[in-house]
């Protein structure tokens, strides 16, 4: 991305010259190869190699927005240009473009270490299965009115699938989902979470329907507090029962959630928003009190963007979303969090979630859990669907905390409106009271 | 990089055995939403590559011909298990002119009225995207294959929120047109979904029969959909009868487009005929497998992915179609399913379906009170075997390619 910013932004300069007003132009460079394993082999290899330009303005409740395929400076004007004609702008002169370079640029150095690696774990842990493992390199950059421009890169990598594990009621297909940031040391996390997930087990029973008490484990709850907190005080979203609670008491004293995309060991984070916009954490509950809200620059208010301005793709225009659920630790074992438990289910995994913002309804699906009895583990249980309200849930959650905050590895992309940024989130065991439950079909 | 240089590249890597695809897309989208509108022009590109190396498969897709050109080698960086490329098909079409997209239309205020109208006063539109486009579609292989095709689109979603008091739901549809919008269709379906569940009425019954409206009927198929491309169904596919006499299944394109993600003409295909299963979606690859032909089902959804067997334009139809009236004076006590609730879950392994739904009691043939939420879970060869009634009213909707579905009448159904 050879640009002349200072051209860029004097293009952009008669798009915004009022005080509420956004110009700005993003690109994006992404870079994909998925590898398709099954049994031990590589049955298929792909490459995804994208980049684009989104120009946008805003003003007085109007919004512009353009999409070009490229990333050279000739692809940038292009969008403004088309920006700038439905603004009733004087069009920027034709240029010739300047020819970009191709891109020779040695995307996956390491896929062949990676295929290696992986094709140990697996015959090692789980040598029949049906996975899918992805690294994605996104380089992205933007440069908007008042001055605003950044340039930030992210390296995911994923392994996602089914694999058949030995148990003690013979064999048995689970679901695998790793999710981390592409470090030397996510090789080592990946194989202990697979090695984690192919443990023989009981023969589960089901899920007996009803109200229950749950340990969110594992770093799980991270995804219950995406649900039943990050959603609704995304700040665009609509009326919710979390909505006019500014500052209002809504869990125990003792919780603290924040939303952070600076954590970058986590899924989810990212140093500059897709605004330019450098993040800080927003504090969605603060010793019990409702903060928030998660915005980007156009919902920002007095208080501004939290940096939480998030694009699914270039070819998106920004929106509020949430990154990196972090809830702070607490000072309790695990033994202690099932005594207070007593009786419910521990779970460790959340296979997926989802809230219905109007009605702070929200729906949790687990792929297997641990029955507790009078605070000992009993049987292992199967698959089934957690629910609730929002803010008796939240209102439900008992004020001890386990001591360790773990990342949640099975957590990684969050689709609203079809759009689907990457998420994260790292927690400790958290106690929840009174959710209904019932066994997966 | 024009296709030229690209196809020479690809035959020096794999004589004889590549395909190269490119499409074209420029749309226009309006947002509305109380608080803002964005209008929004996008003018797509992507190219994608498959050749086989050594017997084995590869596959590149990019935003240009050079960026494709720059992953080939990445994409020959592991190792891959081999398999047998397909027979590639030949045929040429002529090149098409570019036309221009014309913006969609102005409806929030005319599909405003019309949700407030359906539900009296009781939901209003939140918001609503459309958007429409043309896309072009060319394909090339090394057998002298080289076709292109405009695909035209006109696609949105809108949400609404009900409100009752202090509870309030909002409710989201995406939504197809294939010729004028059918907004009095969409304003019913988002009115019902936005607030029938804010009754916090359950079913009344724990069985009976059950009234699909189209929208639901589309999703049972679309959630079936796999059996009909699965090289291996599950055994209770194969045994004997699938589905009630009265319903067939087909899969017709034909009005959409005229060749499929690898160039292979689309024609009508028929899966299911009076309740047999009578026939299999075919791509290249799944063709050749097979000893079969293709039918023209490679599908592909996204430039981003290879093409995969699926289908294209999938449907419910019978050869003795009710009125969607007589159905309703069918039901003695039961449940008509106006909109899901949650996403339908199948097992097609394991014959199971869980559908989580909102709606009304029907008793005498007339509709009841509203009923918030159920939820019918079972096996799904007894919910295909008891479908009875089969009406003239089918709608398409997306998913993502388009799923049809007259309103559905199932004799014994049990409700949680």
């Amino acid at each position: 991305m050879d640009w002349d910013e200072t051209a860029i932004r004097r293009w952009l300069e008669p798009l915004a010259t009022r005080r509420g007003e956004i110009a700005e132009v993003f690109a994006e460079r992404l870079a994909e190869l998925t590898l398709d394993w099954r049994d031990g082999a590589i049955r298929e290899a792909r490459v995804r190699a994208e980049e684009g330009v989104g120009a946008r303005r805003r003003s007085d409740g109007a919004e512009h927005f353009v999409f070009v395929p490229g990333t050279a400076e000739a692809d940038a004007r292009e969008a403004v240009r088309a920006l700038r004609a439905a603004a009733a702008a004087p069009p920027l002169p034709i240029r010739a473009p300047r020819a970009a370079p191709a891109n020779a640029d040695d995307a996956f150095p390491d896929a062949e270490r990676w295929a290696r690696r992986l094709t140990a774990v697996l015959a090692r842990h789980a040598p029949r299965h049906s996975l899918t493992f992805r690294i994605r390199n996104a380089e992205r950059r933007v440069v908007a009115d008042g001055g605003r421009s950044a340039v930030s890169a992210r390296r995911l990598l994923s392994l996602e699938g089914r694999f058949v594990a030995a148990s003690k009621a013979g064999d048995e297909e689970r679901v695998f989902a790793f999710h981390a940031p592409a470090t030397d040391a996510a090789s080592e996390e990946l194989r202990t979470a697979l090695a984690r997930a192919a443990e023989p087990r009981e023969r589960p029973v089901p899920v007996p329907s009803g109200e229950t008490d749950v340990v969110l484990a594992g770093g799980s709850a991270a995804v219950f507090f995406h649900e039943a907190l990050g959603h609704p005080l995304e700040a665009d979203a609509g009326p919710s029962p979390l909505k006019n609670l500014p500052n209002a008491r809504v869990a125990a004293t003792a919780l603290d959630v924040a939303d952070d995309p600076r954590r970058l060991d986590l899924f989810g984070g990212y140093e500059f928003d897709d605004e330019g916009t450098a993040p800080r954490g927003a504090r969605l509950v603060t010793s019990g009190l409702l903060g928030g809200p998660l915005s980007d620059r156009a919902h920002g208010a007095s208080s501004g963007s939290s940096g939480h301005g998030r694009r699914a793709a270039a070819s998106e225009p920004p929106s509020p979303r949430g990154s990196n659920i972090v809830v702070a630790e607490g000072g309790a074992d695990a033994d202690e969090m099932l005594r207070r438990l007593n009786n419910g289910l521990w779970i460790e995994d959340l296979s997926g979630g989802s809230v219905e913002i109007a009605s702070g309804t929200f729906r949790l699906r687990f792929p297997r859990a641990r029955r507790v009895r009078r605070g000992r583990f009993a049987d292992e249980l199967g698959g089934g669907v957690l629910a609730g309200e929002i803010l008796p849930a939240l209102g439900g959650i008992e004020p001890v905390f386990g001591r360790e905050a773990r990342p949640c590895r099975t957590f990684g992309w969050c689709a609203r409106g079809g759009q689907v940024v990457p998420v994260g989130g790292a927690a400790p065991e958290v106690i929840v009271r009174r959710l209904s439950v019932r066994a997966d079909a | 990089m024009t296709d030229a240089r690209l196809t020479r590249e690809l035959e020096r890597r794999s004589p004889g055995q590549w395909e190269l695809y490119r499409k074209t897309a420029d749309s226009r989208e309006t947002a509305a939403a109380p608080e803002l509108r964005r209008d929004a022009w996008r003018r797509e590109e992507g190219w994608a590559a498959r050749w086989w190396i050594g017997g084995a498969p590869r596959f590149a897709a990019a935003s240009s011909g050079e960026r494709l050109a720059a992953s080939f080698d990445d994409a020959e960086r592991v190792s891959v298990e081999p398999s047998a490329p397909p027979e590639w098909p030949a045929r040429q079409t002529p090149a098409l002119e570019a036309e221009p997209v014309a913006p969609p239309p102005e409806l929030f205020e005319e599909l405003s009225r019309a949700v407030a109208a359906s539900s009296r006063g009781e939901a209003s539109l939140s918001s609503l995207s459309l958007r429409s486009g043309v896309a072009r579609e060319r394909i090339v292989n090394a057998a002298g294959l080289d076709v292109s095709q405009d695909r035209r689109v006109l696609d949105g979603v809108a949400s609404a929120v009900g409100r009752r008091g202090a509870r309030a739901r909002e409710a989201r549809l995406p939504f197809r047109w294939t010729g004028e919008p059918e907004t009095d269709a969409l304003a019913r379906r988002l009115a019902d979904a936005a607030t029938l569940p804010l009754s916090d009425r359950p079913t009344p019954f724990p069985s009976g029969q059950w009234l699909l409206d189209p929208a639901v009927g589309a999703a049972v198929l679309a959630a079936i959909a796999p059996l009909f491309s699965a090289e291996r169904p599950p055994r209770w596919v194969l045994r004997g009868q699938l589905a009630s006499p009265d319903l067939s299944v087909a899969d017709d394109a034909s009005a959409d487009c005229f060749f499929d993600g690898e160039g292979v003409p689309v024609r009508r295909t028929l899966l299911v005929e009076e309740g047999v299963l009578v026939g299999r979606l075919h791509d290249l690859a799944s063709a050749h497998r097979a000893g079969a032909r293709s039918t023209g089902h490679g599908a592909r959804p996204s430039f981003r992915l290879p093409p995969r067997v699926g289908p294209a334009r999938l449907f419910f139809e019978t050869k003795t179609p009710a009125t969607p009236a007589a159905l309703l004076s069918a039901v003695t006590r039961g449940l008509f399913a106006s909109a899901l609730i949650a996403p339908p879950r199948v097992d097609l392994a394991a014959d199971r379906y869980e559908l989580e739904f909102t709606g009304v009691s029907v008793v005498g043939g007339k509709a009841g009170g509203p009923v918030a939420g159920a939820r019918s879970a079972g096996r799904l060869s007894d919910l295909l075997k008891r479908v009875r009634g089969i009406s003239t009213d089918t709608q398409f909707f997306p998913s993502p390619y388009p799923v049809g579905s007259p309103t559905l009448l199932v004799e014994r159904a049990s409700f949680e």
